[in-house]
């Protein structure tokens, strides 16, 4: 069995395990089944089971539910057929947007995200998603970890499990101002705790303000009265009280995390502040981004900040943006909420691209679930798991390609169903990694995110 | 179609329940009178038309366009109206704002036209006479899938639907092991899959847990010496007497009332967009706190929340305390900057239901808002039998109308008033005003008010861009004006006001609305208490809402679950998880209980008891169960890895109260006194942004304009200096611990005005730039990390708990998200949590005072050291940490650091290590 206690036990030494491990060797792993790794250092690059197209991702996370029929499912029998009954009860509703078709593929795109429909020809339109939780938090969670029911390691820290990072002076999972309360999304559960995301930003309103005053980028970045010597020396003493009480306690994953947890966060003060000062950004890019000013500032401020991570050799980078649940005023709502994100993604898209970026880079795009294609409270649409749309875009996905389908109005998927266990399957797919082989022991059995579920969605990847 | 309640993964069985709701059309069942042949022919020759014609293009579902949340084309949402108020009211054309708007008052509908006055006198005429209207939309009544069958079904296989019994000890092979009769259901268990239990813990082990699992705080040396070598004695004894006095002390309630807390979402603002204050909140937590301590019957304590406005009370004093109870429901997140009222309403009733049932009941009740609930049998019906008790009551939680009224400002719709407390103890920070001053606000009132009406009227002819800002403006002055008047007395006096709820004079049923849609009524339901858990329909009598009845219920063993509820509450703070884990759910999709023969036990001697819950904790705390030690063993780790039954004791992260308060204990500065109010109550009633109370913009202004005064300051100091050639190197080093300085520490921790002088010794442009800058960051900081208050000294208990704003010594490890109900905390190790130990202000002050504390009270290096791990660890240290102690201050004092430095730095590595925050 693969021991942590073991290998953060063996190393004697005072400070810094990560720092030998990190050059030693980056050795594949042969029983990966069983989490044996060859290296010591738990975030080592790995390398997957086999070739992967996609070295990283970008989750774009739209919380609150997005209505794919108003933005990437185009439901042309929806607009005929306004105002009669639904399917399961009220009024059908027309989107308020005009689809067009986009690029030379011509997929069809709402006005929603017309500066985000210009990657047309590099997006692939998943429209057949389903999930299992028609409610918010057990919707979200079970995008982010497979399960509603249990607490469960997060997509992120399986990927981050089963690839390592190439930066270990970051966390290898970051989290950007996730909403208050969402931490079991990000978790790593019964994965050791140093695949956990790191959650980087304040979520709310306070962040800018905050920054701002700090002059930090993440609060306690830098130590007010130590020099970096004196603080490796008072460091070396924590660490070596903390390996003492692991060596005594035996098997305390508790005592284990907190010693990873200094490893990482010794290294952060050095590599953050530098990693989140964008003012060495040009101002053509900073406007790319909208990052500088007006209702896309904070969304393309991320957008940028995401690039920067993943461009550090960060595995997983998630960033939310929120308050898509419009159960009244989606005309105005649904527009607000797109606008601040529409331009920010677009650049992403096209920063990614030309810095050649893409091409490895799984973005995905998605909320919990869609919405229904009848109104509700006259200018609004209810919570809708039986079919909504996700996207991807880079790491070797298909450009310019939808895969699967909803029903006439958008109900419910009936063509190339993709489950939230499938969609699981085929990002570890994209990054090179079988998602029945990917398991790690927990109280005796192997567990793994797609639990017994998930098939690879063979047709989108290029 | 049936509905198995059994099968809660099948995802193809949640989408046929999740469309399963069966709507059966049985006509008119509304019980309004029957429209007259006239009035039908009145609206349909002179009302309908004009409505089709001029109306439906922007308000009706068939154009798609329901401008401002108005839809015309129905009977009902008509009166509904849109997000300015009801479109109609019947009766009364001047406040029906279809008619004021067609008449060009307040709104211009249609835009930039007026109807003929022939028609406006035919709308008048018509709403005069009721607004008869026949597009009646039939009222579909729902019909649950639960049926009663499944409901008895049910009733008679799920455990926690069926009365807990105490069932007789089981037989044990080790008759000598158990304690209590707790042990005896553990242990047998335990035998039964063959495990030993692991030894007693060493004693000053189990001292560090009593103190801190009942008062969140450590035992000092002293007490650890003392309770050894009694423990020596009599270790049964010597726990019982720990327990008792612990008990006793007033540091229970804070600990026991913040669990409270986290389950009942306590908080002092709104959350949300427009995040608004709760100035009374810290009432209900100082009710809380003083109840634990009371240990007040548990069944009267629940039901003084949910209805302690209705229950008798022999004087003001209790009456008030009852008032303050109500809190519960009123402080639950809202969206203040909601625009419809009646979608409003039904988000406060639906939050007050789910709160109320999960947190007393372990059972989600909301679940059934717009369906029947998945998996429980919980029908829909239940869900609104309900709504219609918690819809017959207002909930008050804003800030009381002035004589001018209230003035909802562009965000802040949803205002609310304040209950007043029959007795005289107002907020400690409302200001009283004199006579001059109440006249001054009274005349600015009515400048305002002036000012508004004169722009209505100019708006007619020029409106645009300035008047709709003018319009804010003053709109938020008034509002910020009438707020001061509002709350104090004719003389100017602050009046005392409470949170809480009141009883609707006319209780109603309500209907229940189709998949939860406001606009989708169907048929009246009964008001009830949910049927799975009553053994018959509640009587309630004429004239009263039920809520009192259903508080009686809820606070009584009539019902399975309430006692059952808070009984593994109590055993999770105390053996680190709940014999049922799943704290809020108890339902079919919860997980089911460990030992439930020991849940049912314990339910029953706490109804017994007389719900005490000093009683119940006491009897867990001298267990055997709670004394056994936290060592690992590999075979009884592999048979049971989630120490499920018991082997051991489980390992647990202190929270982050426990985390900030031991801190200041062990460093000698910890204040035990209550402070009065919090920061929230000292701010008033006002919108949080950017993590400040008030206005972001206001503060920052503020900041600056000390910054400058300081900073001017200090260039005449500094020129003055440059003048007499003083040397102001030394400075520097004074100013970067400027934070640390010695600054008058007020109640809520006011930071000093640290003092700051120029570094160089000469004035330059160069330096001025610095200080300024730093000037200003130091000031702008302190602003917005008021929330934060690091200077505090109090207990963490009463630090300001704004939503989404909550302070960072509590969020970093793990705090409850107040806007949820919360029965367990996570408990995370992150990078965030060390940087945090490593570099915040609070923790390197707070180990300044610790070191300085060890240099006064021990004169041996030596000494202090053993005190630095005693106080921290309640141990002495290791050979092993010895050394690496004494490597370290060799390091330390060998790169220049003074003694005192080297010794803060030592005690704040031990307030990092993982043992200080672990109980084993």
């Amino acid at each position: 069995m693969y021991s942590r206690r073991y290998l953060l036990q063996s190393l004697s030494a005072g400070f810094g395990y990560l720092a030998f491990a990190g050059l030693s060797s980056t050795a594949s792993r042969s029983a990966y089944g069983n989490g044996q790794a060859d290296s010591q250092n738990p975030l080592a690059p790995r390398q997957p089971h086999f070739p992967a197209s996609a070295k990283r991702v970008i989750f774009l996370c739209m919380q609150g539910g997005p209505s794919h029929v108003d933005t990437f499912d185009y439901k042309p029998q929806l607009a005929i057929d306004h105002g009669k009954r639904g399917k399961y009860g009220g009024s059908l509703l027309r989107s308020p947007w005009e689809f067009k078709q986009r690029g030379d593929s011509g997929l069809w795109i709402s006005d929603l995200f017309p500066n985000v429909a210009k990657h047309a020809d590099d997006m692939c339109l998943i429209r057949s998603m389903q999930c299992d939780q028609p409610v918010h938090p057990g919707a979200m969670t079970q995008m982010h970890t497979g399960t509603a029911q249990f607490i469960r390691p997060s997509l992120g820290a399986w990927t981050l499990y089963g690839l390592g990072t190439e930066n270990d002076s970051l966390p290898g999972f970051v989290s950007l101002s996730p909403p208050a309360g969402s931490s079991r999304n990000y978790g790593s559960s019964f994965l050791p705790a140093i695949y956990g995301g790191t959650k980087v930003g304040r979520s709310g309103f306070g962040q800018r303000a905050q920054n701002v005053a700090n002059g930090e980028s993440v609060p306690d970045i830098s130590n007010p009265k130590l020099s970096e010597r004196k603080q490796r020396y008072q460091l070396n003493l924590i660490q070596s009280l903390n390996r003492e009480k692991l060596r005594r306690d035996e098997y305390q994953p508790g005592v284990e995390g907190v010693i990873e947890s200094y490893e990482l966060a010794f290294r952060m003060q050095d590599a953050m502040p530098e990693l989140m000062d964008i003012s060495g950004e040009s101002d053509s890019t900073l406007a790319m981004y909208g990052a500088d000013a007006g209702p896309t500032q904070g969304f393309g401020r991320q957008c940028l900040l995401a690039r920067r991570f993943v461009e550090a050799g960060v595995r997983f980078v998630e960033v939310t943006h929120g308050n898509w649940d419009q159960h009244a005023n989606l005309s105005a709502d649904h527009q607000a909420r797109a606008e601040a994100c529409d331009q920010p993604i677009a650049a992403l898209l096209q920063d990614l691209k030309q810095r050649d970026l893409l091409k490895d880079t799984l973005v995905i795009w998605g909320g919990e679930f869609g919405r229904t294609p009848a109104a509700q409270n006259g200018d609004g649409r209810n919570h809708n798991n039986r079919g909504y749309t996700t996207w991807m875009a880079g790491g070797g996905v298909k450009g310019g390609f939808c895969y699967g389908a909803t029903d006439e109005h958008g109900y419910e998927a009936v063509e190339n169903k993709c489950h939230i266990h499938d969609w699981h399957a085929t990002i570890l797919h994209l990054l090179g990694l079988d998602h029945e082989q990917l398991t790690y022991r927990y109280a005796g059995r192997d567990f793994r995110l797609t639990d017994v579920h998930g098939n690879v969605a063979t047709d989108i990847l290029a | 179609m049936t509905v198995k309640i059994r099968h809660p993964f099948q995802a193809s069985w949640i989408f046929i329940c999740t469309i399963a709701i069966t709507v059966i059309t049985v006509g008119s069942v509304s019980g309004a009178e029957p429209l007259s042949a006239e009035q039908v022919a009145f609206f349909e020759s002179k009302i309908r038309p004009v409505l089709v014609k001029e109306c439906y293009g922007c308000h009706s579902n068939k154009a798609g366009n329901v401008r401002g949340g108005l839809r015309l084309d129905t009977k009902q949402l008509m009166v509904l109206g849109g997000s300015s108020g009801p479109a109609v009211v019947p009766g009364n054309p001047d406040d029906s704002l279809l008619y004021t708007a067609m008449m060009h008052l307040d709104f211009e509908m249609p835009p930039r036209r007026k109807l003929s006055d022939e028609v406006l006198s035919d709308f008048r005429q018509w709403i005069e006479m009721g607004a008869p209207d026949p597009r009646e939309t039939e009222v579909a009544e729902i019909k649950a899938t639960i049926t009663e069958e499944d409901i008895a079904e049910s009733k008679r296989s799920f455990w926690a639907y069926q009365h807990p019994v105490d069932s007789p000890a089981p037989a044990v092979l080790d008759e000598d092991w158990s304690k209590t009769k707790i042990d005896r259901f553990v242990l047998a268990k335990l035998e039964s899959e063959g495990i030993r239990p692991a030894d007693d813990a060493e004693p000053h082990r189990i001292l560090r847990r009593l103190c801190f699992d009942l008062t969140g705080l450590p035992p000092t040396p002293a007490q650890i010496d003392y309770f050894a070598s009694h423990y020596r004695e009599d270790a049964d004894r010597a726990i019982a007497m720990v327990v008792d006095r612990l008990l006793e002390s007033e540091q229970f309630g804070e600990r026991w009332g913040r669990h409270w807390l986290d389950v009942v979402r306590y908080a002092e603002s709104t959350g949300r967009e427009v995040n608004m204050t709760f100035p009374h909140a810290w009432r209900f937590r100082d009710y809380v706190i003083d109840s634990f301590n009371a240990d007040k019957p548990f069944d009267q304590f629940i039901q003084e929340q949910i209805a302690g406005d209705l229950m008798p009370a022999p004087n003001d004093e209790v009456w008030a305390e009852n008032l303050v109870a109500t809190t519960f429901l009123a402080m639950g997140p809202k969206n203040v900057n909601e625009q419809n009222r009646v979608q409003f309403a039904a988000d406060l009733v639906d939050e007050q239901i789910d709160a109320t049932t999960r947190v007393f009941l372990g059972m989600s009740v909301a679940c059934a808002r717009c369906h029947d609930h998945k998996f429980d049998a919980i029908p829909q019906t239940d869900y609104y039998a309900m709504a219609g008790i918690f819809g017959s009551m207002t909930t008050y939680f804003g800030n009381p109308p002035s004589e001018y009224g209230t003035f909802s400002t562009a965000q802040n719709r949803r205002s609310s008033s304040l209950l007043v407390l029959p007795v005289d103890d107002p907020n400690p920070y409302d200001k009283s005003y004199t006579a001059t001053e109440l006249e001054q606000v009274k005349s600015q009132i009515s400048d305002l008010v002036g000012q508004l009406s004169n722009l209505r009227r100019g708006s007619q002819q020029s409106g645009g861009q300035n008047a709709i800002r003018d319009r804010l403006r003053i709109t938020n002055q008034l509002s910020q004006a009438s707020a001061k008047l509002a709350v104090v007395d004719a003389s100017g006096n602050p009046r005392s006001y409470c949170m809480g709820v009141q009883e609707s004079a006319s209780p109603r049923d309500a209907r229940l609305l189709v998949r939860g849609e406001i606009d989708q009524p169907a048929q009246t339901v009964r008001r009830d208490f949910p049927t799975v858990l009553r053994e018959h329909s509640a009587t309630i009598p004429s004239g009263s809402s039920g809520r009192l009845e259903l508080a009686r219920w809820i606070g009584s063993d009539e019902n399975t679950l309430s006692a059952r509820v808070m009984v593994n509450r109590i055993w999770q703070h105390l053996i680190g998880q709940g014999l049922v884990r799943s704290t809020e759910n108890f339902g079919v999709t919860g997980q089911s209980p460990s030992h439930p023969e020991l849940l049912d036990h314990l339910a029953v001697r706490f109804v017994d008891s007389g719900w005490s819950v000093k009683t119940l904790v006491k009897e867990i705390a001298t267990s055997r169960t709670y004394r056994v030690s936290s060592d690992y063993d590999e075979t009884s780790h592999h048979q049971d890895p989630d120490n499920a039954l018991l082997w051991r004791a489980n390992p647990r992260r202190l929270d982050a109260e426990a985390i900030r308060d031991a801190m200041l204990s062990v460093a000698g500065k910890i204040d035990l006194d209550r402070p009065r109010g919090s920061e929230v109550a000292k701010a008033g009633y006002t919108r949080v942004r950017d993590g400040v109370l008030g206005d972001p913009r206001e503060a920052a202004r503020k900041a600056a304009e000390q910054a400058r005064a300081e900073v001017q300051a200090s260039m005449r100091q500094s020129m003055a200096g440059s003048r007499n050639g003083q040397s102001r190197d030394g400075n520097r080093g004074r100013y970067s611990q400027g934070r640390a300085g010695a600054g008058q520490r007020g109640r809520f921790g006011q930071r000093g005005q640290g003092t700051f002088r120029a570094g160089n010794g000469g004035f330059d442009r160069e330096s001025a730039e610095a200080t300024a800058r730093e000037a200003i960051r130091r000031f702008t900081n302190r602003y917005t990390n008021q929330l934060n208050m690091e200077d505090a000294e109090f207990r963490s208990v009463y630090l300001p708990i704004v939503r989404d704003q909550e302070p960072r010594s509590m969020v970093v490890f793990d705090f409850a998200d107040s806007s949820s109900v919360i029965g367990s905390r996570e408990s995370s190790n992150t990078a965030n949590q060390a940087l945090y130990m490593m570099n915040n202000q609070f923790v390197i002050n707070t180990s300044d005072a610790f070191a300085r504390r060890l240099i006064s009270d021990y004169s041996s290096t030596a000494d202090r050291i053993d005190a630095a791990f005693g106080l921290t660890y309640g141990r002495k240290p290791t050979q092993g940490e010895r050394s690496a102690t004494a490597e370290f201050i060799r390091q330390f004092q060998s790169d220049g650091a003074t003694g005192l430095q080297t010794l803060s730095a030592l005690c704040q590595s031990l307030f990092a290590s993982a043992e200080f925050r672990y109980i084993d």
